[in-house]
């Protein structure tokens, strides 16, 4: 199940300039690409894009072809390709439905809209909330969590869906450390079990750890596609914007400073 | 990086439906399905507009509103929520009726050209009765029911997960707006905004607070539209309920009964037989 | 300029009864530079609303100069201690960003030449000179993010406190701030920031905080906080040490929390 993104452009309602131009792209099964750039730079209109809420729901105009194996979804209903595609924001309010009383009813919400059997749908529901390690929060009121308690409860509500591709702008942007790990953990079995996932972040340890290949937007054009350490492990990113991973700071700082210390390189190298 | 596991088998407890969900209210009246609850709060209201006279009005509260809210233990709630609804209405009918009945002779009170008459009283006690009838029964159905429980039960009838969705969230929309408000208020004050001074200030301090509030609710219906989206809200067709309030042969026969008894009392009222 | 002490503090939450701190004492001297980690829930939103009065202590004391902060209005208590909060779609009002940025001095009694500089200044810090006349909502979102952080800076209060101003930002954006604070601090103003960011936390400040359960379970410079010796306490609140102190307790060579202190000693080995 691959989703293909050739010569897209898009435009928004009413703007004058295209937010992004010509972008090829392919996402398949079992990849995790991560989606990198300075702010603005167009990344939360590529998730919008590839998701297909842009148009259909976010209005503008789209150039090029999007195909889903290969076929075109231009035509596509935004509720045939949201139950292949989901979506993840950052801002955690806005994605809880606000209308149930209890985080498991919440994260059932989506698998209830697909006419599952209310079996399937209970079971999808514990899975995404052990994955996240929130089941002990299923009896709580999801308004009245933190916002990294509901940045994880939207999660498991994707998670539930058990989307072919998942397209996440910025989900650990709320999140602690441990929450971190919790949703970079999630990603890697998701992929594991077959979906793709595009992630949009500005942590470049989380991108470094978890995808496989990396694309790098500026000014709405591709700026850099391939695979991770190759990517983020070139000097010039940071005009780009884009934060350099841990350790490829400090091997810098290292040889910078003129230091030759092999023990050092190979503590970086095991990383 | 560890090897993942599958997602699809992370749940190896079967743990089945979960038991808070459905909430079973605390009395047998609240255990009643939604409908019925609704049901019985319609007739009532409209049976007191129906019925003339006092003692038809008083035995109503006392029968359909009164017994029910002791049975389900929301008395006192019930007694001090629907007085406070019902006061403005019944203040004004009192005092209106009291002192400028026409055709009232019998006075009771003269204060100056203004003359109370105990037709005037007897005439104002009739629409009093009345009045606490309907706040009684709608104050009974808020207590003992919640908004959603009736939305699932008419969604399990056949109304659309749409509707019932905007139902339910139209419930949601002040208390969200009312947080929102709040946390705005907040910022503002951080930054100097005086809210504890005079009422001029506190005047001039809305615009920093409606101005967001109002905007930021706005810009939200976008991305909350798309998540909703995402999450499958516009396939069409029914969805899978995880649970919906029980009914029964006998309660959904009572609710017949009511709606019949109903009719009849108006039927009654129109021949002339009552009122 | 402020001293800022916290005695006994607890605060139980009316609505749920949630104790979110569970007796903090604290003294914050003036000028310090303070991170504020731990998981979410651990207390440090609800312990900093307590700076600026926001919240009002269910026991304890919390004294600002050596004056209890109860006694004052929320509104007097800006003028000593300006807080950003995360988001900042929950504060910005204005239309123009200009506007923005003049509220909070503006409040606090500013005109004239003193309020053009104080926000020029700010302005400058944010990098949005020549946004001035900017829609807020025209700007994206982490540029708005940092006109919420101009907006406070331009009231110029002696202790500045920053809930996250790192989330969401790009490498620039966490220069800028990054940048502010040391600025700010260079002026003898003290400042304390949420932050989640270890790289962040462990290069910029002198002194952290560690809050796990509503209580201070570590307190010290970067180089106490991410030895080897505090990780299990770190790790108890889901937090991780930085790589460089990884790397460097590996090597044995003490705490170097930072790029440049793990430079440093293994220069210093050689």
């Amino acid at each position: 199940m691959t989703i293909a993104l050739s010569g897209v452009g898009y435009r928004y309602a009413g703007a004058t300039k295209a937010a992004l131009l010509d972008v090829d792209l392919e996402l398949r099964d079992g990849e995790v690409i991560g989606l990198a750039g300075a702010s603005e730079a167009g990344k939360t209109t590529l998730c919008l894009v590839v998701s297909g809420l842009a148009p259909r729901t976010v209005g503008g105009q789209v150039r090029g072809t999007i195909t889903l194996d290969g076929e075109d979804v231009d035509t596509w209903p935004m509720h045939r390709l949201s139950q292949r595609i989901g979506i993840g924001f950052q801002n955690p309010s806005t994605q809880l439905s606000q209308v149930t009383d209890t985080v498991f009813e919440e994260v059932a919400f989506g698998p209830m809209n697909l006419g599952l059997t209310r079996d399937d749908v209970v079971a999808r529901t514990w899975a995404a909330l052990e994955t996240l390690r929130i089941d002990e929060l299923a009896e709580r009121d999801p308004r009245r969590l933190s916002g990294g308690q509901q940045q994880l409860v939207a999660m498991a509500g994707l998670l539930a869906m058990r989307p072919e591709h998942l397209v996440l702008d910025e989900p650990t942007a709320q999140l602690d450390p441990a929450g971190t790990h919790l949703v970079a953990d999630a990603i890697r079995r998701l992929a594991a079990d077959g979906a793709s996932i595009l992630i949009a972040e500005h942590k470049a340890d989380l991108l470094a750890a978890i995808c496989s290949r990396v694309i790098v937007l500026d000014g709405g054009r591709v700026a850099r596609l391939g695979a991770t350490d190759e990517i983020l492990g070139d000097p010039t990113i940071g005009e780009l914007g884009v934060a350099e991973p841990s350790s490829v700071r400090l091997s810098r700082a290292v040889q910078a400073a003129g230091v030759q210390s092999d023990r050092l390189a190979r503590a970086l190298a095991d990383g | 990086m560890a090897g993942g596991s599958r997602l699809s088998e992370a749940s190896a407890t079967n743990r089945g439906v979960p038991d808070f969900l459905g909430r079973p209210g605390p009395s047998a009246y609240h255990r009643l399905n939604p409908l019925t609850k609704a049901t019985l709060a319609t007739v009532t209201a409209i049976a007191a507009v129906v019925i003339g006279g006092l003692s038809g009005p008083t035995i109503l509260v006392v029968v359909a509103v009164i017994g029910p809210a002791i049975a389900a233990g929301v008395l006192g709630r019930l007694a001090r929520m629907s007085l406070l609804l019902a006061l403005p209405i019944a203040l004004s009918a009192l005092l209106v009726n009291v002192f400028f009945f026409p055709g009232g002779e019998t006075v009771l009170l003269r204060i100056g050209p203004i003359v109370a008459t105990a037709e005037g009283l007897a005439f104002a006690l009739e629409i009093l009765a009345r009045i606490m009838a309907i706040s009684g029964a709608i104050t009974l159905f808020y207590l003992t029911t919640r908004p959603a429980d009736l939305v699932v039960d008419l969604e399990r009838r056949g109304i659309s997960p749409r509707v019932a969705f905007v139902a339910n969230a139209s419930v949601q929309t002040v208390p969200a707006m009312v947080e929102r408000a709040a946390q705005i208020t907040a910022a503002q004050r951080a930054r100097g905004m005086d809210t504890e001074g005079s009422v001029w200030r506190r005047v001039r301090g809305i615009v920093p607070i409606v101005g967001p509030v109002i905007l930021g609710s706005i810009a939200e219906v976008e991305e909350r539209t798309m998540a909703l989206e995402a999450r499958g809200f516009t396939r069409p067709g029914r969805r899978t309920l995880l649970w919906a309030p029980s009914d029964s042969g006998g309660q959904s026969l009572a609710r017949w009964a009511l709606i019949a008894a109903l009719a009849a009392l108006i039927a009654a009222r129109v021949a002339g037989v009552v009122g | 300029m402020a001293e800022l002490r916290v005695a006994g503090l607890v605060h139980v939450y009316r609505d749920g009864g949630v104790r979110a701190l569970d007796g903090v004492d604290l003294t914050i001297r003036a000028g310090e530079r303070v991170a504020l980690i731990g998981q979410n829930g651990s207390g440090k939103t609800t312990l900093v609303r307590h700076l600026n009065g926001l919240l009002r202590p269910t026991e304890g004391r919390v004294t600002i100069d050596g004056t209890d902060a109860s006694s004052l209005t929320v509104a007097r208590l800006a003028s000593r201690v300006g807080l950003v909060f995360q988001d900042p779609d929950r504060q910005i009002f204005a239309g123009s960003v200009r506007a923005e940025v003049e509220f909070g001095p503006r409040n606090l009694g500013r005109t004239g030449t003193d309020l053009r500089t104080a926000v020029t200044e700010a302005l400058q810090a944010s990098g949005l000179v020549g946004e001035e006349g900017t829609n807020p909502y025209d700007l994206g979102q982490s540029r708005r993010k940092l006109l919420a952080l101009a907006s406070v800076l331009a009231m110029q209060t002696p202790v500045l406190v920053l809930d996250e101003p790192t989330t969401g930002q790009d490498a620039r954006g966490v220069e800028r701030v990054g940048a502010a604070v040391k600025a700010v601090s260079e002026e003898g103003r003290t400042v304390i920031a949420i932050s989640h960011d270890m790289r962040f936390v462990a290069e910029i400040f002198e002194r952290v905080i560690v809050m796990r359960a509503g209580r201070v379970t570590l307190d010290g410079s970067p180089r106490d906080v991410f030895a080897a010796e505090a990780w299990q306490a770190l790790r108890s609140t889901y937090l991780e040490p930085t790589l460089p102190a990884i790397i460097g307790h590996r090597l044995g060579l003490g705490s170097t929390p930072t790029d440049a202190s793990l430079v440093e000693a293994v220069a210093g080995a050689q």
